[in-house]
């Protein structure tokens, strides 16, 4: 599937902000299963300085300062990507799930680094426990991972609202209730505590109109879903645990990280401003079909 | 348990040959010249502000104590060490840019992956996934090493985050030199400077742009900082600009100063700002106003070297010493020289099983936390231990060698920790010959940050031949400076606090006349009326300046409440103990614009007056010297103001805010003074003199005729009256011109008129028929000139000291996507 993407993120201000600087996560990256074939960020107030890297985990980052004074700031983040990741392997041909730990523990490969305890994303005992009846001993990965994705999406309601970035996975945990990130979070500490290798990604998800309804524009959101790892042969699968899919052709990946802090799409430090009133409109368009 | 080594005799019990020429000095001192040593080290330490005067703190107690007797090191086993230090940073260097670039040692399993990605000092944000990290990522390194019964000294601890106590070294060996000038010349330890100007220079080589002249700065927390005074000696000994991250900006991709006369670029960053507080926009868990937003792009990009890289602290992981012989040999193709002591990570396999069935004394620590003071292991730790083996490690320490430590009364041997520092430049590492010796008195943390306060000694380095080689590179080629004659470059932040400096001193100044004035009036004992009315309108002067409250103005001639009141204000919770406490508070903010001779100057006097409040009690006489105490205290101020700070600058806003203060406490004063019926004007004026310190210059001009206008002009008019109206206005007139730089700025014309308007005043009080009835109509039209002045010092204010905004933080909720309804699979 080939997708137009346009991310706009807006700010009003009620006074006036001195002086800004933002950390962008906007780009979509180039893997294997996702070409990015045009990705541009434009700002308004154009800034005075900006910079551009890859940061550690190999995503791009965008870093943006105005010095001018300015009441509002608008980032509008365009890309054309094909998806077309490859479908996981038959569940019950993936390797035992305590196979997966130990390679994991012994091994340096990159998923070791998302084995460990992150800010939002702790290695927790009670969503581990939670996580356990899907993985007895011996049971094959991605038979597990399925479980547990479906069982989220299941036992748990999407609710905006009731949650923000504060809230703990425990939180979420008790309240079976939140949104995407939520889910994603509590699924990573569930497999953390498990000892399997997790990673938080962030990216958009294709919607559809209701049916008999047009599609709305910037109606999408972006989105978050969780990164599982099937072991040193079979890899990284993509799981979307608030819609209890495995991700193949209607997920967009602009980042990962060990949770959201690593790459939130923007964020910032302002001087002045006063108030600020935030509005998001996100549209994932698919293109040329 | 085995024996300790003694640093000072062999096992023959022979005094060693390093220590004999040190010895033959401390011994011929003999005990109570060595006691009398001692308290004159603890005593100079005080005065010099090691040992805080701030608020809330004792003064003694506080701070370091350093030791009379140094600990001497031979020329032989100091090159010997600085060979192993070097070794040991170019290690840690290299382990830092292979874990911030390509992390080879994880991949080839020198290195447990847990220590790296689950350890904290790991700061992803300076790694890119592709590009090397940018070199030096250390450029300034300490150990903390004991002397085992072996003799060898051995590394507990690596320092290459926040690296603290070379200051502290400084320090000692000023002191020592002051304090113990025999031992120095009996032993001829090697001197600190030629290190400093090395480290200086090496600094000053680590800039961006290669024109220009280099502007170094160290980066301090501030006065809050438990080292802030040692940040404020090395930002002296490497002249360095003593930065707060709210002086800093970053703008167009570079770093800059905010100053008086505009943005002052930044080319290095000493930093002693925890390296996850430092740029709130790369760490979000961070403070937004704590940091400067962008300095780490700056230094990303090159922009800007910053001392030592973010995330250096990485190699403090006390779990690192396990795998550096390995590291060593795969990094540097070398075995390791200065070892460190055998310590295991708990989270290798079988680690575990050896601490719980030892019974040596062993160091139990966190394995990613360099910061963390530790603690000797016991069968208590087991389960902590157990429950979690990969976040310990375990260090075996050995009897730690001694050396003579003054007790105060007597001299008894005591293990010692030394820490030795070290930096880079081109050629290389160079260690400091000197340290500073931690006595491991008991109280003391074995390992770990180190401490606010504790016990240490002087490390001498000593000689073997008389000329020492100079080491280092020649002098740089910097282009010549532009000579600047005006103090521009002085933050705004340090100008502000300035301006408050000068304005509450005036106050005390003020506060201690008028309560002084009352008290010699109350004592008095059976007072004529004319002094009734004038302990009434004191009162009333003492209430405007909110020294006493409204029940203690005196009520029916009882003076009672009065002089109870005037013992509260004195006392250090009154108006005038609180008054002090801003005023030491303010002093330390601006220790570093201070030469140590004026911070002696105001720390003692200001501690003589507080000391002087502190004792008072109620006595009326007792009162009254604790008053001039402060007076004291204020004219030390005025003086070194005068007499040792630079014209321009600093000293400029001291100077308008003490002007201004007093100019608004002369106006109020009179204003309240003559507010009565024109037939005791002449009363009021008496007391108007005095207050204005006026009255001698008055009767050698008019002898004992008091008329109005005389008076007046001579407190309002005659610029020549330091005490007076017109001098503070003129002086706040000249001040406000030298700093804008402006002919026609508009507050130095609102000053000029002021200045007319007082002399109008006069003028017409002297034209008018009846003096007296004209000057009791005063009070209003000197109350509106007060308020005039209020106006000029809110435009000071906003013009030079206006903070910006407070920084916050934005974008830190979620995405929030759609579900399952809208989503047809």
């Amino acid at each position: 599937m080939m997708y137009w993407v346009r991310h706009i993120t807006a700010y009003a201000y009620d006074q006036p902000v001195d002086l800004a600087a933002h950390l962008l996560h906007l780009k979509p990256r180039a893997l294997p299963g996702q070409r990015v074939i045009h990705a541009r960020i434009r700002c308004q107030p154009a800034p005075d300085h900006a910079t551009e890297t890859h940061d550690h985990f190999g995503n791009a980052a965008t870093r943006i300062f105005i010095a001018a004074p300015h009441q509002h700031f608008e980032v509008t983040a365009e890309a054309l990507v094909a998806v077309d990741f490859p479908p996981p392997p038959p569940p019950e041909a993936t390797l035992p799930w305590n196979i997966v730990a130990d390679q994991a523990q012994r091994g340096c490969d990159e998923a070791t680094e998302y084995l460990h305890a992150s800010a939002h994303a702790p290695a927790l005992a009670e969503a581990a426990e939670f996580a356990r009846p899907c993985f007895p001993p011996g049971r094959p990965v991605l038979a597990a991972l399925l479980h547990l994705n479906a069982r989220i999406a299941t036992e748990f309601r999407f609710q905006a609202g009731v949650t923000s970035i504060s809230t703990p996975v425990e939180e979420v945990l008790r309240l079976r209730r939140g949104v995407c990130q939520d889910f994603t979070h509590l699924m990573i500490a569930a497999l953390r505590g498990l000892g399997l290798p997790a990673r938080y990604m962030s990216g958009y998800i294709r919607t559809r109109p209701l049916p008999g309804q047009e599609r709305r524009r910037g109606a999408d959101q972006s989105h978050a879903w969780v990164g599982a790892w099937l072991g040193e042969r079979d890899g990284w699968v993509g799981l979307d645990p608030t819609n209890g899919i495995v991700v193949r052709d209607e997920h967009v990946v602009i980042a990962w990280g060990r949770d959201f802090a690593d790459i939130s799409p923007l964020r910032g430090v302002i001087l002045g401003g006063g108030a600020h009133h935030l509005s998001v409109s996100v549209d994932l368009e698919p293109a040329g079909d | 348990m085995t024996a300790p080594v003694d640093e000072m005799v062999d096992g023959a019990g022979r005094i060693r040959p390093h220590w004999r020429n040190l010895l033959g000095a401390v011994g011929g001192l003999g005990k109570p010249q060595l006691e009398e040593r001692a308290r004159r080290l603890q005593r100079a330490a005080e005065e010099e502000g090691i040992a805080s005067i701030l608020p809330g703190t004792k003064a003694a107690g506080m701070g370091w104590r350093c030791d009379p007797v140094p600990l001497p090191l031979p020329a032989a086993e100091f090159a010997a060490l600085e060979i192993g230090l070097a070794q040991r940073a170019r290690l840690l260097e290299a382990v830092l840019a292979d874990l911030y670039g390509p992390q080879s040692v994880v991949r080839e399993g020198l290195l447990p992956p847990a220590l790296v990605f689950g350890n904290p000092q790991f700061l992803r944000v300076w790694r890119r996934a592709n590009a090397p990290p940018r070199r030096p990522l250390l450029q300034l390194y300490a150990a903390e090493m004991l002397r085992g019964p072996d003799g060898l000294w051995r590394v507990m601890s690596d320092r290459a985050g926040l690296v603290s106590g070379m200051g502290h070294a400084v320090e000692n060996r000023r002191l020592m030199g002051q304090a113990m000038p025999e031992a120095f010349r009996a032993a001829k330890p090697r001197g600190l400077s030629t290190f400093f100007e090395l480290w200086q220079d090496s600094l000053q080589r680590l800039r961006p742009q290669q024109a220009g002249a280099p502007a170094v700065a160290l980066l301090s927390p501030g006065t809050a900082d438990p080292h802030w005074f040692e940040h404020v000696v090395l930002s002296r000994e490497i002249s360095a600009a003593l930065v707060e991250p709210g002086d800093l900006t970053v703008r167009g991709g570079a770093l800059f100063l905010k100053t008086l006369q505009g943005l002052q670029p930044i080319d290095v960053l000493l930093s002693r700002v925890e390296a996850n507080t430092l740029d709130p926009l790369e760490f979000p868990a961070a403070d937004a106003a704590g940091g400067v937003p962008g300095v780490l792009d700056a230094a990303r990009h090159g922009a800007l070297a910053l001392v030592n890289a973010p995330g250096a602290g990485l190699a403090e992981s006390p779990a690192l010493a396990a795998f550096l012989p390995a590291l060593c040999e795969r990094l540097l193709g070398e075995s390791l020289l200065l070892e460190s002591l055998p310590t295991l990570w708990l989270g290798s396999p079988g680690a575990l099983a050896q601490v719980l069935g030892t019974a040596e004394p062993i160091l139990i620590r966190p394995a990613m936390d360099g910061a963390a003071p530790g603690e000797v292991y016991t069968p208590a730790l087991r389960p902590r231990l157990e429950a979690a083996p990969r976040a310990w490690c375990a260090t075996w320490l050995p009897t730690a060698s001694v050396a003579p430590c003054f007790s105060g009364t007597a001299l008894a041997p005591l293990p010692l920790a030394l820490r030795l520092f070290a930096v880079s430049d081109d050629a290389g590492w160079h260690a400091m010959p000197g340290g500073l010796a931690r006595v491991l008195d008991g109280t003391a943390p074995m390992a770990g940050r180190l401490p606010r306060a504790g016990w240490c000694k002087d490390v001498w380095v000593l000689t073997e031949e008389e000329a020492m080689p100079i080491i280092g590179p020649a002098a740089q080629h910097l282009p010549p400076i532009a000579i600047r004659r005006s103090a521009g470059a002085i933050p705004s932040r340090v100008a502000d606090n300035l301006y408050w400096l000068g304005r509450y001193v005036e106050r005390l100044d003020r506060a201690a006349r008028l309560i002084r004035a009352t008290l010699t009036r109350l004592r008095r004992g059976a007072p004529l009326p004319r002094e009734i009315a004038e302990v009434a309108a004191l009162a009333r002067c003492l209430r405007e300046a909110g020294l006493i409250d409204a029940e203690a103005l005196p009520g029916g001639g009882s003076t009672t409440a009065l002089a109870a009141a005037l013992a509260h204000a004195a006392r250090p919770e009154g108006a005038v103990g609180q008054l002090q406490a801003r005023i030491a508070d303010l002093t330390e903010t601006v220790r570093d614009r201070l030469t140590d001779d004026m911070h002696a100057t105001f720390n003692l006097s200001l501690r003589a007056a507080r000391a002087a409040g502190e004792t008072a009690g109620t006595g009326l006489e007792s009162l009254s010297r604790a008053m001039v105490a402060n007076l004291r205290f204020a004219t030390a101020v005025a003086g070194v103001a005068s007499e040792n700070m630079v014209r321009g600058g600093g000293r400029l806003f001291l100077e308008l805010g003490r002007r201004l203060e007093r100019s608004q406490a002369v106006l109020a004063e009179i204003g309240l003074v003559l507010d009565q019926p024109p037939a005791r004007v002449e009363a009021g004026l008496r007391l108007v003199l005095e207050l204005c310190d006026s009255v001698i210059t008055y009767r050698s001009r008019y002898l004992a005729v008091l008329q109005p206008a005389p008076v007046l002009d001579l407190v309002l008019a005659d610029p020549s009256n330091p005490r007076g109206l017109a001098f503070q206005i003129s002086a706040i007139q000249a001040a406000l011109a030298e700093v804008s730089g402006l002919a026609e700025d508009p507050l130095v014309a609102e000053a000029g008129a002021l200045s007319r308007d007082a002399e109008a005043l006069v003028q017409s009080i002297l034209a008018s028929p009846e003096q007296a009835v004209a000057a009791a109509m005063l009070p209003p039209e000197l109350s509106a000139m007060a308020d005039r002045l209020g106006v000029l010092s809110d435009g000071v204010t906003r013009r030079y000291f206006a903070m910006l905004p407070v920084a916050r933080s934005l974008g830190l909720d979620g995405p929030v996507a759609a579900r399952a309804e809208v989503l047809v699979p």
